[in-house]
């Protein structure tokens, strides 16, 4: 716990010195080239600050965003807990549990206090009263429990409660830069958590590229002259840390067309031995038979492959052939003199703890016969060693056969739901620009999209890809129909006062912002927020530091109009309508706007909905919390804007200041986090159980 | 119209006794014919199931309306009254043998129908009957003691969907013994001894597994019309590769029967197999049989118990992917510590000192070393962290050697490292840390204390097996790892050898429940490239030498016998038509572009394979068909050739 406490105090100092250094620095533009080539992640809090230092100005933006969100997250999330957990009495937290408990919930309320500050500034201390004052009275705790289960209940409350902050304490982020096709660069941050579909979905929403299911993310070894894709479902963390720490491996975003071929051409795959023109006039219907085949039954079935393909040699500088099998178990070959029947086969390889990678011109590096060389190593290895094993292939068809072939032996059936999912989004995306477009301008398209994406990216991350995706979305679709509309007229009325009243009208905020209900509840009604006082507390402090920002607000605008265009400008009609658009508008608008105002401008710009109007001053605030996080934005913190997403409530403070009564139950105090509450509740309920199973065993 | 003799012999009055003779006119129908031929008789008793089978022309006489004149039966008609369900010896994917009352009258595709019905089977079309390869009778007072189930008494209940009673069919609920024969049906046998599967017959190549498939009986002639007799011996097995909707809850004897097809198709090398692949066979095989042991239920009630177990595994799982910190909870609570002196050993380090002892402790998925137990309070003399690592075991029990062997990845590669424990105990526990952490899992996970019981369960085995070789007393913690494959193996790998290796792929399937191991096993076999192919031997038109036709349940192959590879491929769902010319026995299919083949069989007849093909293009209609009844009429037509209904 203490070291978790001396990180966080470190963190913040650092972000204090990062709001003060934003200010003087923002001033001139970034040479955002030469940034890129630096090293391109860190790995926990403690580096941060090395890294943090490496980071463009705009990255920095961007990250702060994140950070302040994700704080924010926690704090809402740990208010929520609270008052869930610590009915009237908030002494006996500390009391009844073990050890540890208490040693959590202190640790937990010294960052909360010191995030707050820190994004917040000085500012801070107004919003807590807020919070406070939004929420209701001490709710009466449940219906008429028994002393026992009360008792009982609040012991169980403590320990999820510490369990919860020993979660977010331990969760792991990396800042990641990721460079784009176009030499570009972006910064984010990713929590252990989330998983590549996830982390595609955020820079869909940055880069408002169009949404096809062959983006992928990669990760180069130049070292070893490696690369591969990520699969979806991986999390991406967790490669990523195995990196050394000078390493040079970077993390690019970019096409890949055979992620996905096999599904989009399974013929190739699975009949390559058929000539070649047959293949290619394959019906749709017989295509779709042979994944139904291959991928749907009981069990995966891995392409019939069988090639002579050339080893490298242990140790040696030699190649030599030999006649290779894939099976579902792994790669084989047959020993000299012996039969192709399966008994006699020599088992190569299997895949349970190896990666396939495609090599980079190995006939330079390692004399291979040709350039269409694959590499399985261990994901640790990073470096030149007798545990890699080199095959190289004629042909890059073959090679890519083989790759593919791997994948599917090793990944089965989440390589499908990968490809069904990653499907689903482009769809949802043409879609939406449609819609979109129809309805107004052409480029808003992506807008709402995005908005949702985004919320669902930051949301929560206990989701699993395609649960979050839907969560998000859900949202997402019925907006549609009215959000275009907002959105297409944000967008074009560039001035964000006037945004503010024409967003107003239409009813789309409402939809959107569902996700965040917590925002809108606040701001609109302020007797509905009840349940979602969490929130409240939030918003509050968001305002507040965005406050701090006031300062650099002015610069960002500058550095979006350089900056954004490569990720408004390039991108796809879908979000580039959206993304072009409010840049200008930030500028000019902003500007006008109060300081406080502006920060979250930028955030309301991309969110159609937060405008509001009216409340402008109190209530926006809230909204752009919310709001903010999702939308992709532009505006004015510049780059920030882009990223504010917030990253899950992973957030590593916790807030325990103004105790509120207990509200509902522990599980929707849970769920405050956000759109993810959903999850925590699950894993509280989950964790009671478990508990009582215990104590039942200890009897 | 003038009468005349029929004389008909009446099965039930015995072999000797003489024909009944009735005086009949030609317009007398069936009916009328039965009904006097048991008012002669004079025997009181239920005659419903019998009918009229007229020898000479092999067939039933059902239609009762008819008149003898409409059957073209003459004063010449040998006609026999006699039931149409007879007992049959049934040999069942398990290996046992059956005793159960089947229609002799209709189609054999009906006949499998009932069976499975009386057996609670899922998916009748799915399996078939066929005649049993002929045992060596050399001892005949062994075969004789073979255990024969008798399911004679059951009421000819029809095909009618049985009702479960307390999750198995209500005629299986009667009494003791018929429970004794669902749970035979249901549970999955314990594995054979290795002599049992050496006496077995075992194909040698492609061509000997072509002439299984001869043996298959004719889905649309019925069984006395093939020839098969009262008390004959027959097989069931599933003969269409392709497994429609398996659901472990209502499929437990379905389940039970394919996995035992499945366990003996490996075994006997039915199918062939890479030896890594022997290896996790014979892994879940020793798993399933343990699991299945150690609950005595039938797989039913464990697929209920398997929803909560699988809830409550899922939620250690959602526990653990929430950063672990659940586990970590309980684990704070509970922490189980591990540390005691080792030995250990680091060949890549150029030292000869060898093992050296050190004072080890685990904590979450690394272990540290100290000098001393004394010393350990301070820094580590170093520290390894086993998340991702592979761990193997060297183990010799009578050797009295314990060897964990370590690699351990690292940017430069990997890390070999030993740890050398004293015995058995300390084994178990730093095996099974090891394990858990190569997995990223810590001490606290609920699986430590089963992965230490697995461990210790196969280190007792390696001592039993060292101690008694060939004699296989099931004694229910040692199982002879070589029932676990197939004879092959036996000649290959001692026991000792064999272990291990079983052992190590073991380690990863040691925590999946009864029904997931066997769904396991399932699915690895039907991801075998040779799963699913039916061989026979024909010679194509215009070749000269005989051919290998496989045929899958979505394409046929054609193999070359003399280099033994796949030359040809045709995909069903490019045919257009097929053709059995009866006259000379001979197939044709046309696929699309125009592509023709013909062929006539040589070891089987050219009904079984047509029906093949046309069995699984039924079986791929399945899904589409909303219903759940079985389109008999379809089948027929697209197995039956000619003779379809």
């Amino acid at each position: 716990m203490e070291d978790i406490d001396a990180m966080f105090s470190d963190l913040l100092g650092e972000m204090d010195l990062l709001t003060k250094s934003l200010g003087q620095e923002t001033v001139p533009p970034a040479p955002l080239p030469a940034a890129t080539n630096e090293v391109s992640f860190s790995i926990g809090f403690t580096d941060l600050n090395e890294s943090l230092h490496e980071l463009e100005d705009n990255d920095l933006d961007a990250l702060m965003a994140d950070l302040v969100a994700d704080l924010n997250a926690t704090e809402e999330k740990l208010a929520a807990e609270i008052k869930g957990l610590e009915p009237p009495p908030p002494p006996p937290m500390s009391s009844s549990l073990p050890a540890l408990p208490p040693k959590a919930a202190s640790a937990g309320p010294v960052p909360s206090h010191a995030s707050a500050k820190a994004p917040a500034g000085g500012d801070v201390s107004a919003p807590p009263p807020s919070n406070t004052s939004l929420s209701p009275p001490p709710p009466s705790q449940a219906v008429k429990p028994s002393k026992d289960d009360i008792v009982e209940q609040m012991k169980a409350d403590k320990i999820k409660l510490a369990l919860e902050k020993l979660k977010e304490a331990k969760v792991k982020k990396l800042v990641v830069k990721v460079l784009m096709n176009d030499g570009s660069s972006k910064t984010l941050m990713v929590d252990e958590r989330q998983n590549v579909r996830e982390v595609l979905d955020n820079l869909f929403e940055k880069t408002h590229c169009d949404c096809n299911v062959s983006w992928s993310l990669c990760e180069t070894n130049p070292e070893l002259q490696l690369e591969r894709t990520f699969e979806d479902h991986e999390n991406l963390v967790e490669p990523l840390s195995v990196w050394t720490r000078d390493s040079e491996n970077k993390v690019l975003f970019q096409e890949r067309q055979e992620k996905y071929e096999v599904f989009k051409n399974p013929q190739n795959f699975y009949l390559w031995k058929k000539d070649k023109r047959s293949l290619k006039e394959m019906k749709d219907k017989d295509k779709e038979l042979l994944i139904q085949e291959n991928f749907c039954g009981p069990s995966i079935i891995v392409p019939d492959l069988e090639e002579v393909l050339h080893l490298r040699e242990d140790g040696k500088k030699s190649w030599k052939q030999r006649l290779f099998q894939l099976r579902a178990s792994g790669i084989y070959y047959v020993p000299k003199g012996k039969t192709k029947s399966s008994r006699d086969l020599v088992c190569f390889i299997q895949f349970d703890k190896v990666n396939v990678y495609y090599g980079k011109d190995f006939k330079n590096k390692y004399k291979a016969p040709t350039d269409f060389c694959f590499v399985l190593k261990h994901p640790q290895i990073q470096k030149e060693s007798q545990y890699i094993k080199y095959l190289c292939c004629d042909d890059a068809w073959t090679m890519n056969l083989w790759v593919t072939g791997i994948r599917i032996a090793k990944y089965g059936a989440a390589l499908h739901s990968n490809f069904k999912t990653a499907e689903k989004v482009a769809v949802n995306s043409v879609w939406s620009s449609r819609s979109t477009a129809s309805s107004s301008s052409p480029s808003t398209p992506s807008p709402t999209i995005k908005a949702k994406s985004e919320s669902h990216a930051n949301g929560y991350v206990t989701t699993p890809h395609t649960g979050s995706l839907s969560q998000d979305f859900v949202n997402a679709p019925p907006p549609p129909p009215p959000p275009p509309p907002p959105s297409a007229e944000i967008l074009p009325p560039p001035p964000p006062p006037p945004l503010s009243t024409e967003f107003l009208p239409p009813p789309p905020p409402d939809p959107i912002l569902p996700p965040p209900p917590p925002p809108l509840a606040a701001k609109s009604s302020p007797k509905a927020a009840a349940s979602k006082r969490n929130l409240p507390s939030k918003f509050p402090q968001h305002p507040p530091a965005m406050d701090n920002l006031p300062p650099p607000p002015p610069p960002p605008p500058m550095d979006d109009s350089s900056e954004p265009p490569p990720d408004f400008l390039p991108p796809p009609p879908p979000a580039s309508g959206f993304g072009s658009l409010p840049p200008p508008p930030p500028m000019s608008s902003l500007p006008p706007p109060p300081p406080p105002a502006a920060g979250f401008g930028g955030m309301t710009h991309t969110l159609p909905p937060p405008p509001p109007d009216p409340g402008f001053a109190p209530p926006p605030p809230p909204m752009f919390t919310n709001a903010g996080a999702p939308p992709p934005p532009p505006p004015p913190p510049s780059p920030a804007a882009a990223t504010p997403r917030p990253l899950q409530p992973s957030g590593s403070v916790k807030k325990m200041p103004p105790a509120p009564p207990k509200r509902s139950t522990p599980v929707q105090g849970g769920g405050g986090g956000g759109g993810g509450g959903g999850g925590g509740g699950d894993f509280m309920s989950e964790l009671m159980l478990a508990m009582q199973k215990k104590r039942g065993g200890n009897h | 119209m003038a009468a005349w003799d029929l004389s008909v012999i009446v099965d039930d009055l015995g072999n000797d006794a003489p024909p009944v003779t009735l005086s009949v006119t030609s317009d007398l129908h069936i009916g009328g014919v039965m009904l006097k031929l048991v008012e002669k008789t004079q025997i009181q008793r239920d005659w419903s199931d019998h009918a009229l089978w007229w020898e000479q022309k092999q067939q039933w006489l059902l239609r009762t309306a008819w008149s003898l004149e409409k059957c073209g039966i003459h004063a010449d008609a040998r006609l026999i009254f006699t039931p149409q369900h007879k007992p049959l010896r049934l040999g069942l994917p398990n290996g046992t043998t059956l005793r159960l009352k089947a229609c002799f009258s209709s189609p054999v595709f009906k006949t499998v129908m009932g069976i499975c019905s009386m057996l609670n089977i899922r998916r009748p079309e799915e399996l078939s009957l066929l005649r049993p390869v002929e045992e060596k009778k050399k001892k005949k007072d062994k075969d004789l003691n073979v255990e024969i189930y008798d399911l004679c008494d059951l009421p000819l209940s029809s095909a009618s969907r049985p009702c479960l009673y307390n999750m198995m069919p209500a005629h299986f609920a009667d009494s003791p013994e018929m429970e004794a024969i669902y749970k035979m049906l249901s549970v999955t046998q314990p594995p054979p001894a290795p002599e049992v599967i050496a006496k077995q017959y075992r194909p040698a190549s492609v061509v000997d597994k072509a002439h299984i498939n001869g043996r298959w009986l004719d889905s649309s002639r019925c069984l006395l019309q093939q020839g098969v007799q009262e008390n004959d011996r027959l097989w069931l097995r599933f003969k269409y590769m392709t497994f429609y909707e398996l659901e472990p809850k209502y499929d437990v004897v379905r389940l039970t029967q394919l996995y035992e097809q499945a366990r003996w198709a490996i075994l006997l090398e039915d199918i062939d197999c890479t030896e890594e692949e022997m290896m996790l066979f014979g892994a879940l095989q020793y798993h399933i049989s343990k699991v299945s042991q150690s609950e005595p239920q039938l797989l039913t009630t464990t697929a209920a118990m398997d929803d909560l177990e699988s809830a409550l595994q899922s939620l250690e799982v959602k526990m653990e992917g929430e950063g672990s910190s659940a586990s970590e909870m309980l684990e704070n609570m509970t922490a189980p510590e591990l540390s005691d002196y080792l030995k250990i050993f680091r060949p890549k380090r150029l030292t000869l000192k060898g093992y050296k002892q050190y004072w080890f402790k685990f904590q979450d998925t690394s272990i540290s070393y100290f000098k001393s137990k004394e010393e350990s309070i301070g820094e580590p003399i170093q520290q390894i962290n086993l998340k991702g690592c592979e761990v193997a075991p060297d183990v010799n029990v009578a050797a009295q050697k314990f060897l964990i062997r370590l690699l351990i990845p690292a940017p430069e590669g990997m890390n070999e490292v030993y740890l050398r424990c004293d015995n058995e105990e300390q084994y178990a526990n730093w095996m099974s840390a090891c394990r858990l952490a190569s997995k990223g899992k810590t001490l606290a996970d609920s699986s430590f204390q089963s992965e230490i019981q697995s461990i210790r369960s196969f280190l007792a085995m390696q001592k039993t097996n060292s101690g008694s070789h060939g004699n296989v007393a099931a004694n229910e913690e040692s199982i002879n790892t070589y029932s676990l494959v197939s004879p092959r193996y036996h000649k290959k790998y001692k026991v000792k050898q064999l272990t291990p290796r079983i052992l190590d792929a073991y380690q990863n399937i040691a925590q999946l429940s009864l029904t997931d191991a066997v769904l396991r096993f399932l699915q690895i076999w039907q991801a075998l490239p040779d799963f699913g192919l039916s061989y026979v031997v024909v010679r194509f038109k215009g070749s000269r030498k005989d051919e290998v036709l496989g045929i899958a349940p979505n394409r046929l192959i054609r193999i070359d016998l003399g280099v033994g590879d796949v030359v040809k491929t045709w995909r069903y769902n490019n045919m257009k038509q097929w053709n059995v010319n009866w006259d000379i026995r001979q197939m044709a299919i046309e696929f699309e572009g125009n592509v023709n083949i013909a062929f006539s069989c040589v070891t089987a007849d050219c009904k079984i394979v047509h029906e093949f093909i046309g069995g699984y293009i039924f079986m791929s209609t399945r899904s589409r068909e909303k219903s759940d009844v079985l389109n008999e009429e379809l089948f027929h037509k697209l197995t039956g050739g000619h003779e379809a209904l």
